[in-house]
C-alpha cells in the first residue's frame, strides 16, 4: 500500500501551530501552578503521607524519562532507520530529566521523613545499619542524587541539542557524533539508574536487599516510556498533525516494543519473586510478605493483572499492535500501572494505611505531572514534531513491517 | 554541511551486507561446492583429531558408568562440581544460535542471515554436549528416562519443585524447537543439493530430507510464515533456557547462589560467550573454507560489539553481586564473596574477571574489533573466562559452607578433565560431519539479502536467475 509520504506537492507539517502551542504551554503552566498550591495544602495536612505520595510521583515521572533516554541512546548505538521520525517524542520526554532535577528538591526536603529509619537517630540502635553508614548516610546520599541527577540532565540535554542543531544544519557528522557518545552514555545510565534505585526506593527498607532491583526498576522505566511514546505518537495523530508521516508501521514497531517490555518487567519481577519466595529466607521474604497482607494484596493483584496480564494478551495480535484503539488502550492502562508500580514499591513504607489510596496521592503526583506536561509542551511548541533533516529520515519514512 | 570525519560511515547510506559483484548462482555453487567437493585431506585430518577425542569420552563415561560418579573428584562437601560447570558452559554456548535466528530477525538485522546456519547448528551440539552431564550424573545411566515424568506403576515421579526437573523440561524444549527452526530453515537448501546431486544416494538422501520442497510460491509463502512463527516461539526460550538453569542455584539457600540478578545475568553470560563461539567457529570458517566473501569482516565486527555488550552486562553484575554483599550486612554473603576473591581459589575468580571483563572491553577499539588474529584470541579468552565463571560459582559458594570442619579444596580427578574435554570431541566432530555434509550458509536467506533479490534495486538481471 502505498502512502502520500513521497508526495512532494503536499506540504507537509513539521511544527505545531503557534496558536495551539502557546495554548498548551498556558495549560500546562497554569496546572502547575494549581498543583503546587495544591502540594502545600497536602503537605501541610499529612506531611508524612505526602512525603510519600510525591516521592511516588516524582520517581514515576523520572523513570519514563530514563526510559525515554535509554531508547534515545539504543537508536543511535544501534544505527536504527526506522525510529527516526518517533525518536523525536523520546526526546521531548528526555525533557523530564533536567525537570526531575528541579523535582527533587522536595524530595530531599522530606529526606528525613521518607528515609528516616537510617537518617535520623534511629539508626544509631540498629547494628545491621550501623554496618552500612559509609553508604547510607546523608552527605553521601545527597552527593549521589547530585551526580545522578546532573549526569541525566547532561545526557538528556546534550543529545536533545545535538539533535535540534540537526534540524537546522543537517549536518551528517552530528549523527556520528550521538553515535559514538551513546555507548558510554548507557553504561553511565545503567549505573546511574541502579544506585538511584537503590538509594531512593530499596533504602526505604534499609535491611532489605536484592541484587536484581536496578534491573526491575529498568524495566519499568524502559515499558513506561514506550507507553509514552504511543500515547504522544497517537495524539498528534489524532490531531492529524503527523498525519502520513507517523504511520501505521511506526505504530507497529511501537506496539512490539511495548509487547516485549510488558513481558520483560514481568519477567524480571517474576524472576525476584519466585527466588525470593522458594528461598524463604525471612530477612527477604518479608518484602513480598508487606506487600501481600491486608489490602495490599489487592494492590499486588492489580499489578500483575493490570501490568501484564491485560496488555500482555491485549497486545499479542498483529491487528491488535496496528489499532490505533488497542494500542492507545494499553498505553494508557501500562501508565497507569506504573504508577501503580512505583506506588508498590514506595507506599508499603508506611503499612496497611499506604495501601489505601488517598487524595493526598494525587496531590503527590499532580506536581511532577504537570511539571512533566510543560517541558513536554514546551519542547514540542519549540521546534519540528520531527528531526527534519535527519540523514535516515527517508528510510523511517518509507519502512514498512514485511 | 562540513565534511565527514569518515566518509565510509555516511549515515544515509546504508553499506551492503555483502559488498562486490554477487549473483544467485554464485552464492549456490560456492555453498554447495563445500559440499559437493571431493573430501579435502584436511577434514579427514580433522576428523580423525576429534573422533579421538570422542573416544576420550566414551571411555571416561564407561569407566564412570562401570565405577560410578565416585570417579569424579567430587566430595561431601563440593557435590557439584565440572559436571554442572560444563552442562552450564554447554548450554549457555548454546544461546548464540537462537538469539541470531530469532531474536535478530525479530530485529530485521539482515547480517545474520550469514551466519545463522552455522550457529543454529551450532547450539544443537552445544545441547547435545550439555546433555551428556545430567544424563551421566545420574549415575545409573540405564534409569536415565527417569528425569522424565515417565507414568509408572510405583508412582515414582520426579520432585516437580526442583528446578532440575524444570530444567529438563526447560532443555529438552529448547533442543526440539532449535532443531525444528533448524531443520525448516534447511528444507529449501536440501533441495537445492537433491537437484544438483551427482549420485543416486545423494539425491534420495537429500531427497527425502528436502520433503518435496519445489520452491513454489506457496512453498514459500509457507516457509515465511513457519519462519516467523519460530522465531518468536525461540524468541522466549533464549531468556527461559538460561533463566531456569540459573534458578539451579538462585532458589537454594546458599550464598553466592541465592541472588536475584542471576536470571538476566545468566542470559547475558551465555549469549556472551555464545558469540564468542560463534566468533570463533567463524574465524576458522572463514580460514578453511574459503567464506570470507560471505561471511565479512563487517559480521564479525557487529558479533564483537554484542560480546561487548553482554561482556558488559556480565561485568555490572559481578559489580553489583559484590556491592550487595557489602550492602547486606550478611556476614555470609560478605564471607563467600570475599572467599572468591582472596581465598583459596582467588586464582579462579581473577581469570574468571580478566576473560570476562576486561579483554572484551578491547574491543571498544575498532582496530581491536576488525582484527581477525585478535578477536580470535578473545573470543576464546572469552570462553575460558565463561567456564570459570561457572566454576567459581558453583565451586567457591560450596567449599567453604557454614561449618568450617568440613571445608575442603576441590580438585579435579583425571575423569573430571577428560570428560570434559572429551565433549569437545562430540562438539567439533558434530560440527566437522555438519559442513561436510549440510549445506552451512542459508543459501535462500543470503539471496535474499542481494541487490538482484530487491525489485526495485539497481542490478543486472543475470545476477538474479537460478541454477537452472
Amino acid at each position: 500500500m502505498s502512502t502520500p509520504i513521497n508526495d512532494a506537492s503536499k506540504a507537509r507539517i513539521t511544527s505545531l501551530d503557534p496558536a495551539r502551542a502557546k495554548k498548551l504551554v498556558g495549560a500546562a503552566t497554569a496546572l502547575l501552578v494549581a498543583s503546587v498550591a495544591l502540594s502545600i495544602v497536602a503537605a501541610l495536612v499529612d506531611r508524612q503521607r505526602f512525603a510519600f505520595s510525591y516521592l511516588t510521583g516524582f520517581v514515576w515521572l523520572a523513570t519514563i524519562g530514563l526510559g525515554a533516554l535509554f531508547f534515545v541512546l539504543i537508536q543511535h548505538l544501534t544505527r536504527a532507520g526506522w525510529s527516526v521520525i518517533p525518536r523525536r517524542q523520546l526526546e521531548w520526554l528526555t525533557g523530564l530529566l533536567p525537570a526531575s532535577a528541579a523535582l527533587f528538591l522536595p524530595v530531599a526536603f522530606f529526606a528525613h521523613d521518607l528515609y528516616h529509619h537510617w537518617m535520623g537517630p534511629e539508626a544509631h540502635g540498629d547494628p545491621l545499619i550501623q554496618k552500612k553508614a559509609a553508604y547510607l548516610n546523608p552527605t553521601f546520599f545527597f552527593v549521589r542524587a547530585a551526580v545522578f541527577l546532573a549526569v541525566w540532565s547532561g545526557l538528556s540535554l546534550w543529545f536533545w541539542r545535538t539533535s535540534r542543531k540537526q534540524d537546522e544544519s543537517g549536518d551528517k557528522e552530528l549523527t556520528l557524533r550521538m553515535a559514538a557518545r551513546s555507548a558510554p552514555a548507557i553504561i553511565l545510565l545503567g549505573l546511574t539508574l541502579t544506585f538511584a534505585a537503590f538509594d531512593w526506593l530499596m533504602s526505604l527498607d534499609p535491611h532489605w536487599y536484592s541484587t536484581i532491583y536496578g534491573v526491575q526498576v529498568f524495566s519499568g522505566s524502559a515499558v513506561s516510556s514506550l507507553a509514552a511514546l504511543a500515547l504522544l505518537t497517537l495524539a498528534l495523530e489524532r490531531k492529524g498533525i503527523l498525519e502520513g508521516i507517523t504511520t501505521v508501521e511506526h505504530r507497529h514497531d511501537i506496539g512490539k516494543l511495548l509487547f516485549g517490555f510488558t513481558v520483560f518487567w514481568a519477567y524480571i519481577g517474576f524472576s525476584q519473586y519466585l527466588i525470593i519466595w522458594y528461598g524463604n529466607i525471612p530477612e527477604e521474604t518479608v518484602y513480598f510478605r508487606e506487600r501481600w497482607e491486608g489490602p495490599w494484596k489487592v494492590v499486588s493483584l492489580v499489578l500483575v493483572f493490570g501490568h501484564f496480564v491485560v496488555p500482555f494478551i491485549a497486545l499479542i495480535s498483529r491487528t491488535a499492535k496496528r489499532s490505533r484503539f488497542v494500542l492507545g488502550a494499553a498505553a494508557a492502562l501500562i501508565l497507569a500501572m506504573h504508577y501503580v508500580d512505583i506506588y508498590w514499591l514506595v507506599m508499603p513504607t508506611l503499612g496497611e494505611r499506604g495501601a489505601v489510596p488517598s487524595w493526598v496521592d494525587v496531590c503527590g503526583l499532580i506536581g511532577p505531572l504537570s511539571a512533566g506536561l510543560l517541558v513536554i509542551a514546551r519542547r514540542a511548541a519549540g521546534g519540528p514534531l520531527y528531526p527534519v533533516r535527519d540523514p535516515r529520515l527517508a528510510e523511517s519514512l518509507q519502512f514498512q513491517n514485511t | 554541511m562540513s565534511t565527514l570525519s569518515y566518509p565510509h560511515d555516511d549515515p544515509a547510506v546504508r553499506p551492503e551486507l555483502l559488498p562486490g559483484k554477487r549473483d544467485f548462482r554464485g552464492i549456490t555453487r560456492q555453498v554447495s561446492g563445500i559440499v559437493e567437493a571431493k573430501t579435502p585431506t584436511g577434514w579427514k585430518l580433522a576428523i580423525a583429531f576429534t573422533l579421538s577425542v570422542l573416544m576420550i569420552l566414551f571411555g571416561s563415561l564407561f569407566r564412570l558408568v562401570t565405577k560410578g560418579t565416585g570417579v569424579w573428584g567430587l566430595n561431601t562437601t563440593v557435590g557439584w562440581a565440572w559436571d554442572i560447570t560444563g552442562f552450564v558452559f554447554w548450554v549457555g554456548i548454546g544461546h548464540a544460535g537462537t538469539l541470531i535466528s530469532a531474536i535478530l530477525f525479530l530485529f530485521r538485522q539482515k547480517w545474520r542471515t550469514s551466519i545463522n546456519r552455522a550457529a543454529e547448528a551450532m547450539t544443537i551440539f552445544a545441547v547435545m554436549s550439555a546433555a551428556i552431564y545430567p544424563v551421566f550424573h545420574v549415575g545409573r545411566v540405564w534409569f536415565a528416562y527417569w528425569l522424565f515424568p515417565v507414568p509408572n506403576q510405583m508412582q515414582v515421579w520426579p520432585n516437580f519443585k526442583s528446578p532440575l526437573f524444570w530444567d529438563v523440561c526447560a532443555v529438552s524444549t529448547y533442543a526440539t524447537v532449535s532443531l525444528l527452526f533448524w531443520f525448516v530453515g534447511l528444507v529449501p537448501d536440501l533441495a537445492t543439493l537433491r537437484d544438483r546431486a551427482d549420485t543416486k544416494t545423494k539425491q534420495i538422501v537429500y531427497g527425502i530430507l528436502a520433503l518435496g520442497w519445489r520452491g513454489s510460491h506457496r512453498h514459500w509463502l509457507n516457509y515465511e510464515k513457519a519462519y516467523q512463527i519460530f522465531a518468536g516461539l525461540s524468541t522466549p526460550l533464549v531468556l527461559s533456557v538460561h533463566t531456569i538453569v540459573s534458578f539451579d542455584f538462585a532458589v537454594s539457600v546458599v550464598p553466592g547462589w541465592h541472588t536475584t540478578i542471576f536470571p538476566p545475568y545468566f542470559v547475558a553470560g551465555a549469549v556472551f560467550s555464545g558469540f564468542a563461539m560463534v566468533v570463533t567457529l567463524m574465524v576458522m570458517a572463514r580460514r578453511f573454507l574459503g567464506l570470507g566473501n560471505l561471511i565479512t569482516i563487517h559480521h564479525l565486527e557487529n558479533m564483537n560489539k554484542i560480546i561487548l555488550a553482554t561482556g558488559s552486562i556480565v561485568g555490572y553484575a559481578y559489580g553489583i553481586e559484590f556491592f550487595t554483599a557489602w550492602y547486606s550486612g550478611n556476614p555470609y554473603e560478605k564471607f563467600v564473596f570475599l572467599n572468591r576473591a582472596f581465598g583459596p581459589y582467588s586464582w579462579a575468580y581473577w581469570t574468571m574477571v580478566s576473560c570476562n571483563v576486561i579483554f572484551p572491553q578491547l574491543f571498544w577499539f575498532k582496530k581491536v574489533r576488525t582484527s581477525v588474529p585478535l578477536m580470535f584470541v578473545i573470543s576464546i579468552l572469552v570462553n575460558i573466562g565463561m567456564w570459570f565463571e561457572r566454576f567459581v560459582i558453583v565451586v567457591t559458594s560450596l567449599h567453604r559452607d557454614y561449618l568450617p570442619s568440613s571445608w575442603t579444596y576441590f580438585k579435579p580427578s583425571l575423569f573430571d578433565i577428560s570428560t570434559f574435554i572429551g565433549t569437545f570431541g562430540l562438539f567439533f566432530t558434530m560440527l566437522l560431519l555438519f559442513v561436510r555434509y549440510l549445506p552451512m550458509v542459508a543459501i535462500g536467506e543470503v539471496k535474499s539479502i542481494l541487490p538482484a533479490a530487491d525489485p526495485h534495486a539497481a542490478h543486472d538481471h543475470t545476477e538474479a536467475r537460478h541454477e537452472s
